[in-house]
């Protein structure tokens, strides 16, 4: 009996859902533009969430090496390199579970800078070499190339891509050296860097030390044993890489999280257009179901079951397509984290279950949205509620009332909630209120617009009134269209702003960061003869240490106090006479400056008294500026140079920088250099240093501008879709005019005015609405993400750019909805006729 | 009681050696197929040719000129309670090219080592590698002018150039082990005074053992409630004091170096070497061929270290049954664990058994390798080895 009920409730729900599907049969358009706002929303999102997951996984392998553990690194207290001879004598004693590694950035004769890592294959701990391991370096068919004259060098397909290297190729360096001939194969954490052997690494990079040794896991016991063992120049410290990756590059991948759910919504957006469009349409097919008596529970069954059929859809394409765009992203995204926080991302994603899970929970609730919500309204009504154009006219005027309501009350609670933005995510949802409170807002200003123009117009303008009273009657169609495009512009503004000022202040930050003409880092340098060379007039050691502040890594610097570039030092912030003071060394606790990043990171004002570990025991600093340091991801301090040697006594010099009496000699300076004991590979220009950092920078914003554009796109596709349907749906409207002796310019002019005026007024909204986004994110997100500040400039030249690219695809989109009409008009003459007759 | 148990495996070992090259060389080779390495085309590295006298201590030195070699020790050993362990430990050379080695970073030298200890509690086993030219790994005479054989901090040192009497000491898991040998007898010249024949196609090694070697020693454990009830921050129950076990036996070493020690239709060998209660020593060994008789070879020593070589027709070595092993990856082999031995001509007869079937050393070079009870004409015990399966 109960077999038999639900045998036939299944039957019934069976037909019920192909009574709902028939219509994208009868309505292909309305499929096509449901199938594409979905499945780009979701592409876009799953790419973004693919390579956040993805990198998050790698950050969490950074306590491992091609497959070992480095969960530990021995180090060079002073910051030196480790001599063969000390790590040979620590194997020896019985400690296998360390292995040497070189990590160093090199800088390509090209002028740029790229990561080497290099190891011993052999010595690695891994956990079991058999034959067939999956990660087993020495599975790699060119291993014993690899560690023999002439070597290998390992680059990963992106890397090569850049760098142009194809297989075979020796990558030239600055000081002459060549690598040893590439093999493209990316192995398991090397990143984005290139990988040697480290005998290849010694010979090549002419270094007779390691740069640390990395040390698997151990348990206390050992761990003492091997603290004992270590020579007293050397430390056991822990690889805290892994936590210190997934801290600091965490605002950054809100940042992208962020970027995805706009373009989920703007697919959404589309989505809930093309609904919109077939409800008329559908009405009929509800009302008559309903009339045949079909249930009310059971058609909702069947809107769930069409609506699962779609997120099935979404989420099945929208992955595969987010992987694909997730491939083509990723080396951008790669790159950016290698050169800002030297974080090592694999370069093959994987989708996981979880994520499949997610994007179909995200696509469903989506169409619960955007698609089952509006018709199961629609199959509530289907009976009681004919068609009446007077009421749908007020129920759009309603419509249109209530969304101004709520974006109001939505941009209220955005301004109550901007003084508690306290993190990122805080951030991202006040900036999220903004945006959809004016989105919100924007049909019901495109309509006082029309009122005020309409009452401005003189009677006899009768074109301009009938396209202004077009205008009325296309709103209703194209509104979520035109907020969609208004999200998309805002955006687009916003953040081109934040790139911009961004690159502004960092050029500046640079021409007096890096004021000396030639930047030295060597080891066998002849401070000396430096002093006293007569071709250089200032000479800057850069000396420093590393810390570890606050749970953060920071580092501390000792500064020249009558170098150039210390006397230009830009400060954003100081106590009064706070620079002088510093310079004087003169307080107690002793004054310090620190970079924006500790004001602004660790909520630590200025005047504040902080502790710092130095060798001999913690001690006691009193914070008297703040200095901009943009871009840097870590802490900084800043000493004197005597005042930081008398605490630090092992500070390192990191490099020297060197003001020239003829700049302009600059490049015939290869004896000179050698005479302070620097060899060629040793020095950078300022010229070339400037140049690699606005290209890190260009680099690490290329995302972004993809994002965009794609955003844009899809917006694009959003308006296009809805002006097809609005005009399909008034194909018969049309034929009247037509009939009624309307020429066709007068038809275009009556159909684009009204467009153009709206476009226009969303453009005129997004400027504003622009500048809100760019403001949030420079003076909030910013500094909350980064911890720097920056100041907000204005350009007029991306809005005028965006607002003529915006006016191509409107366009554009208007000639292919035209075009369709043209073609489809003549056969609705002829079916008005028809029914005329 | 017989506590003093020979045993010792040689030649067929020196295929882990290449194993290692050939996971480098072949990255989803079949265990099989690892073993190609061993059949490599000799070109161009010295060639093992009969009549060539070995000198010693010099060539208990490396020849780096053949392609691979090795210096292999095996141990049956007792504690005082009369439980058995097995010590099976091993280093290996091999020359990546047949170049002469440039030395330091660009040597063309790498080094293996096998550690494996059987115990009452089960069979652990390490494998490490290291390239050569840097120190971390070789086999030379140290500042006091004695035999050091070492990779990392598992070494073979010599009281002098020679390699016995010396102290053998590894770590494998969490166990170390330290082991003082020495040996009265001298060197056994295996084959034609040192020149064994591998296949009719020339293929040979040069090849000789120590069997009478007298093991004593101690094995110890680190702190087994630190580490394996995984407490590791655990207070002073991290301190128990190391468990100390003190160890007897007899122990079997193997020298032998080729340039290419397997004929390309040997798709293995299964090797056995036994200390018998009577104080003789036996070794034989078996070279699969896929086409044709498998070559078949080994040597009878008296307890004075006088040596015979046995030719195929003197030795009927033949498996009795199959035994079905599951190892790593849930891969099943077939291995003959099960042997019948006999040396008609001296009318002795024994049938060979494994102490445990889990043997087996999923290396990169995987082979079978454990400890086994002689029973019949007299009883022993040895070590038996099969690769290739």
């Amino acid at each position: 009996m109960l077999t038999t009920s639900l045998g036939v409730q299944a039957r019934q729900l069976f037909w019920v859902l192909t009574a709902l599907l028939s219509h994208y049969r009868r309505h292909p358009g309305q499929a096509l533009a449901m199938a594409t706002g979905l499945i780009t929303g979701v592409a876009l999102w799953a790419a973004v969430q693919l390579i956040n997951d993805h990198a998050r996984a790698s950050y969490a392998q950074a306590d491992q090496l091609l497959g070992a553990e480095a969960r530990f690194w021995v180090k060079d207290k002073t910051g030196g390199g480790i001599s063969p001879n000390t790590y040979i004598d620590l194997r020896r004693a019985g400690f296998d579970h360390l292995y040497p590694v070189i990590d160093s950035a090199i800088r390509t004769q090209q002028g740029g800078l790229v990561s080497i890592i290099a190891t011993d294959l052999l010595a690695l701990p891994l956990a079991g070499n058999t034959a067939a391991g999956i990660n087993n370096p020495f599975a790699a068919t060119d291993w014993l190339a690899l560690i023999q004259p002439d070597y290998l060098a390992w680059y990963p397909t992106m890397l090569a891509k850049q760098l142009g290297i194809k297989a075979g190729d020796r990558l030239e360096l600055a000081g002459g050296q060549q690598l040893p001939p590439a093999l493209i194969q990316p192995q398991s954490q090397q990143g984005q860097r290139i990988f040697l052997d480290i005998g290849a690494a010694m010979t090549v990079l002419d270094r007779d030390t390691f740069s640390y040794l990395a040390v698997g896991d151990m348990n206390e016991q050992r761990q003492a044993q091997l603290e004992a063992t270590l020579p007293a120049n050397l430390s056991l410290v822990k690889n805290q890489q892994a936590l210190d990756l997934s801290q600091l590059t965490a605002s950054l991948h809100t940042h992208l999280t962020a970027m995805g759910l706009l373009a989920f919504a703007v697919g959404l957006f589309i989505v809930f257009n093309a609904v919109r469009f077939s409800l008329l349409a559908r009405q009929s097919t509800l009302t008559t179901l309903r009339e045949m008596g079909v249930s009310i529970s059971l058609l909702g069954a069947g809107i769930a079951l069409e609506s699962l059929i779609w997120a099935l859809l979404g989420t099945g394409l929208g992955l595969v397509g987010g992987h694909l765009l997730a491939q083509q992203l990723l080396p951008t995204v790669a790159m950016t984290l290698q050169s800002l926080y030297g974080a090592s991302v694999g370069s093959s994603i994987g989708i996981t279950p979880q994520q499949i899970l997610l994007a179909l929970t995200m696509s469903l609730l989506g169409m619960i949205l955007a698609l089952a919500i509006p018709l199961w309204q629609r199959a509530r009504q289907a009976v009681r509620q004919q068609r009446d154009n007077s009421a749908r006219w007020q129920q759009d005027q309603h419509d249109i009332n209530v969304m101004a309501g709520g974006g109001l009350g939505l941009l209220i609670l955005g301004a109550m909630g901007y003084s508690w933005i306290n993190t990122v995510e805080q951030g991202f949802i006040v900036l999220a209120l903004a945006l959809f409170g004016g989105a919100l807002l924007l049909p019901w200003l495109i309509l006082r617009v029309i009122n005020v123009l309409v009452k401005q117009l003189p009677t006899h303008r009768w074109l301009a009134r009938w396209a202004l009273s077009d205008a009325v009657a296309q709103l209703p169609h194209l509104r979520i269209a035109l907020m969609a495009l208004l999200l998309t512009l805002t955006a687009n503004i916003g953040v081109t702003t934040l790139v911009g000022s961004f690159r502004t202040a960092l050029g500046d930050w640079l021409e007096t960061r890096l004021s000396a003409d030639v930047y030295v880092q060597s080891r066998q340098l002849d401070l000396a003869a430096i002093a006293t060379a007569d071709w250089i007039t200032h000479y800057h050691p850069r000396l420093g240490a590393d810390l570890r502040w606050q749970g953060r890594p920071a580092s501390i610097r000792g500064l020249k106090l009558d170098a150039p570039d210390t006397q230009q030092l830009a400060l954003a912030e100081q106590t009064t006479h706070g620079f002088e003071h510093w310079q004087r060394s003169e307080g107690s606790p002793t004054d310090i400056l620190a970079n924006e990043q500790v004001h602004y990171l660790t909520n630590t004002p200025l005047g504040s008294v902080i502790q710092l570990d130095t060798p001999a025991g913690p001690q006691d600093f009193r914070i008297v500026g703040f200095v901009y340091d943009y871009g840097n991801a870590d802490l900084q301090f800043y000493l004197p140079r005597q005042r930081l040697l008398a605490l630090w006594p092992d500070a390192q010099i990191l490099g020297v920088g060197l003001w020239l009496k003829d700049p302009n000699a600059i490049t015939d300076i290869v004896e000179q250099m050698q005479g302070i004991g620097a060899t060629p590979g040793e020095w950078a220009l300022q010229t070339d240093i400037k140049r690699v950092s606005l290209a890190i920078f260009d680099r690490t914003f290329a995302i972004t501008a993809t994002l965009n554009v794609l955003t844009l796109v899809v917006a694009g596709l959003a308006l296009l879709a809805a002006l097809l349907a609005v005009h399909q749906q008034r194909l018969p409207e049309y034929a009247h005019w037509r009939s009624m002796g309307t020429a066709i310019p007068q038809w275009l002019v009556v159909i684009a005015a009204p467009l153009f005026m709206m476009l226009g007024v969303t453009l005129l909204a997004a400027i504003p609405m622009g500048l809100l986004l760019s403001w949030l994110l420079i003076v909030k997100l910013n500094v909350i993400a980064f911890g720097w500040t920056m100041p907000l400039l204005w350009s007029w030249v991306p809005v005028a750019e965006l607002s003529l690219l915006t006016l191509f695809i409107v366009t554009l989109t208007l000639l292919v909805a035209a075009l369709r009409v043209r073609q489809t008009l003549p056969s609705a003459i002829r079916e008005l006729s028809g029914s005329l007759g | 009681m017989t506590f003093q148990q020979l045993c010792s495996t040689t030649i067929k070992t020196a295929a882990s050696v290449l194993l290692l090259l050939t996971l480098a060389c072949a990255p989803a080779l079949a265990a099989d197929d690892a073993y190609q390495l061993l059949r490599g085309d000799p070109q161009g590295y010295a060639e093992v040719t009969v009549g060539k006298p070995l000198a010693f201590p010099a060539d208990h030195q490396p020849h780096p000129d053949y392609r691979i070699e090795w210096w292999y020790l095996t141990a049956n050993l007792t504690d005082a309670a009369g439980g058995h362990y097995g010590v099976h430990w091993t280093l290996f050379r091999q020359s990546m090219s047949s170049a002469p080695d440039p030395g330091g970073w660009s040597s063309n030298q790498v080094w293996m080592a096998h550690a494996a200890l059987s115990t009452p509690d089960g069979h652990v086993y390490q494998q490490r590698f290291a390239r050569g030219g840097i120190g971390q790994a070789g086999v030379g005479i140290n500042t006091l002018g004695h035999f050091d054989a070492w990779l990392d901090g598992s070494r073979l040192t010599g009281t002098s150039p020679s390699p016995l009497p010396g102290q053998l000491q590894f770590t494998v898991e969490d166990y170390s082990v330290t082991l003082d040998m020495t040996a009265d007898t001298p060197w056994v010249l295996q084959g034609k005074q040192g020149y064994s024949q591998r296949a009719n196609l020339g293929q040979a090694s040069y090849y000789y053992s120590q069997p009478h070697i007298k093991v004593s020693g101690r094995l110890s454990r680190r702190s087994l409630v630190n580490e394996n009830v995984g407490h590791k921050n655990d207070d002073e129950s991290a301190d128990a004091t190391d468990q100390t076990i003190m160890l007897t036996g007899l122990g079997w070493l193997d020298r032998e170096w080729s340039s290419q020690p397997l004929a390309p239709n040997q798709p293995g060998w299964d090797w056995l070497s036994v200390h018998l209660d009577d104080g003789y020593a036996l070794m034989v060994y078996r070279l699969r061929q896929r086409d044709g008789d498998d070559w078949i070879s080994g040597s009878w020593i008296a307890p004075d270290g006088t040596a015979t070589t046995l030719t195929k027709d003197e030795i009927i070595f033949e498996p009795i049954d199959t035994t079905l092993i599951t190892t790593k990856g849930n891969i099943q082999r077939q291995l003959p664990l099960h042997w019948r031995v006999s040396l008609p001509a001296k009318d002795l007869s024994w049938t060979v058994t494994p102490m445990s079937q889990d043997h087996w050393l999923d290396t990169a070079f995987p082979y079978w390798e454990g400890p086994v009870t002689l029973s019949g004409t007299s009883n022993g015990q040895g070590f038996l080895e099969l690769t290739g399966y």
